[in-house]
């Protein structure tokens, strides 16, 4: 029963999905420092793709390498990029599954800011709160240029034949450094009320309307609500969700053909992804990012030290247990499907057929997008085809993953998910040796 | 004035077309599970365009174990050999031999990895500078990591490759075992001088099994430990005469040439002898805080002042004699008891330098690492007839402290019009950009 609601088509504006579980946007450090593709980029989506997913949201590829999360991730910031993704989406097409490129700007959200540009650039100077990346403050110009990278970004997708585009708006990049009250403290016309907050978010939109006509799918991911005070309850807590209705009935004006609906005014948030903190594997890859940042090394002391570790894990858990896991952002979904009318996706969590034709049937959302369930088990959606309500391993949240990926391979790290450390490993490879 | 650099070297089973060899330099540029990138043949091809007469590979293991850091193509298993034949083609096609270095870490390396996190050694004491910790090899683990070897020379062969180099110095698997600041064992694998060398005899006698007589073989040798440069608590290690004797028995053992290196870790500062630049190891170092006991304590160290000063003077201390050919009286030791050719590595960029070394009979050969990566051309240059690159190599080591957590490459500001052209020239790997000397 839940997977003929599952297996309806969805309609993102000029874009036919076959079903309604999409794959949310997740990286991995596959690719080369310089932002060029590689193999094992496509081995990666592949994985989805044969899994059944309807659709896959590309990994966070940046608009400019200044825009970059962490180094490793394909861009789409020149045009001598345009071979390889038109070569992935071609691979992904094979198993008809659907691509949407999410271009992206990380702003001063960085993880690993690298060798080339060793300060970010964001609506404010202020460093990033959690890790202390320093950041330069965009001139008005600059904030100019930046639209026109997200066009050109725009014209590069359409051209490498994806099937649409998703603007990487939510978990505290540069769209929701430039919405969020909390974090935009601009004198400029980008700066100030929420229409000129939303100025930058909504000239991206137009602009790239104007580079990709009006038919072809563009969406944009939001964070509803913001909490930017739930990790860090010593800053603001940005946005409310009035305010970030409000910029979703904006977009949809501006020519937004669906809404991606997450939380968390930054990344990664106790929302998002909600789950475990895992203190022991964090110390062992945090290291990585010690360098990066002003306030790395405090955390470093904080993950490694008992008890500054348990209240931190304690702490990041809490949202988790309050709003439960599986589905978190479903209410914040709702209320944006009742102020657009146009289809609205939902992250966060999904991994059961019930819960999410349970969701699509009430109206909460139209869609879900899965990360880590689809990390855990890439053939989730060929379970429910067989009428199962969950994967035999299920993802436990653990959020291993998650803190794993800046050092290692991404991939699932849930010892208990495996019969031995030895299958673990194996798994965690294949996307290396699965022939290209 | 340089022509004794551009002869060829016959070796028993291989002629290379001159006396420069590109010394094994690694980068991260692999799959973490060890296959071999687009990446590691564009970056060994640079060099083979420059004009090198020898590539030795990057550091190979035999086994997953034996990694140093992920990310560098493996030997360990035969689905390995159609990417090595495709990066030995691509070299040779620029008319450069190509030698892998098979080897095993052991107790030293510098990030464990997700698949082994401990390591094996001759010992169960943990490497002293990082404290990775390790289990000591039993018997029967030793024949295991013999066959290794043993087997991925038998891949070379099989990749139609022009021969291999067994990496036994600088403080990996091998140096565990030859040296007796290292090496506690009381079983015939350790104390009297023979007992240390039958790890690495073993080894040659079983890499010849397999490839047979007529493939070359050449052993990469730390000719003094000098353990005690920077731990200078401990004892000084291998001596000169201890290594003069290994090198005899190997080459009974079938060894067709040897690599004289120094220095019983990696890094150690003989080798590469140079800079310790502090900023740097700050930025990168925290790679690695989470692989050895010790790190974290090291980490504070190179962040804290004076600590962080006196550890620099103290790497430092070992080359005020210079750079340029520090390890030149021991390969001649060493050449004067083989007969065999003999390859001297450390620093070496000038023409001049290299050639007296040539033709004094100090060495057969020199290897180069970091001023190849600072000029990957710099073959070419010599045999234009300049005496060193425009913009030589400073020693600065930043290369090498970078690479654990950025692309290998020169990061030494200075000998850069900017940042940006810098930047430029370490991504140009991802690229396969053009050399200088190839563009008019």
């Amino acid at each position: 029963v839940s997977w003929d609601v599952i297996s309806r088509p969805l309609e993102l504006g000029p874009l036919m999905v076959k079903n309604r579980v999409l794959r949310s946007s997740l990286g991995g450090r596959w690719d080369n420092y310089d932002g060029s593709g590689t193999p094992v980029r496509v081995n990666w989506e592949l994985r989805y793709a044969r899994g059944g997913v309807g659709a896959i949201i590309s990994s966070n590829a940046p608009v400019h390498p200044r825009g970059r999360l962490l180094p490793g991730y394909a861009y789409i910031d020149d045009d001598d990029k345009v071979p390889f993704w038109r070569d992935l989406i071609a691979r992904v097409h094979e198993h008809d599954c659907a691509y949407i490129l999410q271009l992206a700007h990380a702003g001063r959200e960085r993880i690993i800011p690298g060798i080339e540009y060793a300060t970010a650039v964001s609506s404010t100077d202020e460093a990033e709160p959690l890790n202390g990346f320093e950041t330069e403050r965009l001139t008005t110009e600059g904030v100019r240029e930046v639209v026109r990278m997200f066009a050109d970004g725009a014209r590069r997708a359409k051209e490498a034949g994806a099937d649409g585009i998703e603007l990487a708006g939510a978990n505290g990049v540069l769209f929701t450094q430039f919405l969020s009250s909390a974090i935009n403290d601009r004198n400029d016309e980008y700066g100030g009320s929420l229409e000129n907050r939303a100025r930058f978010s909504l000239e991206v939109v137009r602009a790239i309307r104007e580079q990709v006509g009006p038919d072809y799918c563009l969406g944009f991911k939001i964070s509803i609500e913001e909490v930017l005070n739930e990790l860090l309850p010593w800053l603001k807590r940005g946005n409310t969700v009035e305010e970030s209705l409000q910029v979703c009935r904006w977009l949809e004006e501006a020519g937004v053909d669906y809404l991606h609906v997450s939380s968390g005014g930054g990344f990664p948030h106790p929302r998002n992804p909600v789950g475990d903190f895992p203190a022991a594997d964090v110390v062992k890859t945090f290291d990585t990012l010690l360098s990066s940042g002003r306030t790395t090394f405090r955390n470093y002391l904080v993950f490694r030290t008992w008890p500054f570790s348990k209240i931190f894990s304690w702490w990041w858990e809490r949202p988790g247990k309050r709003l439960g896991r599986e589905g978190i952002n479903l209410s914040a979904a709702r209320l944006a499907k009742q102020a657009v009318s146009i289809p609205v996706l939902c992250t966060g969590g999904f991994q059961t057929a019930s819960v999410i034709a349970g969701a699509i049937e009430r109206g909460d959302c139209d869609g879900v997008t899965i990360a880590r369930p689809l990390v855990a088990n890439p053939n989730l959606v060929r379970f429910f085809e067989q009428g199962r309500d969950s994967a035999p391993r299920p993802c436990t949240y653990s959020n291993k993953c998650l803190f794993a990926f800046v050092e290692n391979p991404l991939a699932c790290y849930d010892e208990s998910r495996f019969d031995s450390h030895e299958e673990m490993i194996r798994e965690a490879f294949e996307v290396f040796r699965v022939a290209s | 004035l340089t022509e004794s650099i551009f002869q060829a070297l016959a070796f028993r089973n291989l002629t290379v077309k001159n006396r420069l060899f590109r010394s094994s330099i690694s980068g991260r540029f692999d799959n973490y599970d060890g296959s071999g990138t687009q990446t590691r043949i564009d970056w060994d091809v640079k060099f083979a365009r420059g004009g090198i007469g020898t590539i030795i590979s990057s550091n190979s293991p035999v086994h997953p174990r034996g990694i140093i850091v992920p990310n560098y193509a493996h030997l360990d298993d035969d689905d390995k050999i159609p990417f090595w034949r495709e990066l030995g083609k691509r070299v040779r096609e620029h008319g450069a031999a190509y030698v892998p270095q098979i080897a095993y870490s052991g107790r030293q390396r510098d990030i464990g990895g997700i698949v082994y996190p401990k390591g094996l050694s001759s010992t169960d004491k943990p490497e002293p500078i990082h404290g990775f910790e390790c289990e000591r090899m039993t018997v029967a683990q030793i024949a295991e990591v013999v066959e290794a070897f043993a087997q991925a020379a038998r891949r070379v062969r099989e990749a139609q490759l022009d021969g291999v180099e067994i990496h036994g110095c600088n403080g990996y698997l091998i140096t565990q075992f030859l040296s007796p600041a290292i090496n506690d064992r009381k079983d015939e694998y350790g104390g009297s001088l023979e007992n240390r060398a039958r790890f690495p005899l073993e080894i040659v006698r079983a890499v010849r099994r397999e490839i047979g007589d007529d493939f070359h073989l050449q052993f990469k040798i730390s000719a003094v430990d000098d353990h005690n440069a920077l731990l200078f608590w401990q004892g000084k290690g291998t001596t000169l005469e201890d290594s003069i004797q290994v090198c005899r028995w190997l080459e009974e053992a079938g060894v067709d040439g040897f690599h004289v290196s120094s220095g019983s870790s990696f890094p150690h500062p003989r080798n590469p002898a140079g800079d310790f630049p502090i900023a740097d190891v700050i930025r990168s170092y925290d790679t690695m805080l989470s692989s050895g006991k010790y790190t974290f304590r090291n980490y504070v160290a190179f962040r804290t002042w004076p600590i962080n000063r006196l550890f620099r003077w103290l790497w430092t201390r070992r080359t005020r004699g210079g750079i340029e050919g520090i390890n030149l009286p021991l390969a001649r030791a060493i050449k004067e008891s083989v007969g065999v050719p003999v390859i001297c590595a450390g620093g070496f960029q000038t023409g001049p330098v290299i050639a007296e070394a040539i033709e004094r009979g100090d060495c057969d050969g020199v290897s180069m690492g970091r001023p190849l990566i600072a000029n990957p051309d710099l073959p070419n240059l010599l045999a234009s007839g300049l005496e060193r690159a425009p913009r030589p190599c400073t020693y600065c080591n930043k290369c090498l402290i970078n690479f654990v957590e950025n692309p290998l490459g020169c990061y030494e500001e200075a000998r850069f019009e900017s940042r940006d052209e810098m930047v430029r020239h370490i991504l140009s790997v991802y690229r396969g950009a053009p050399l200088p000397s190839e563009v008019t």
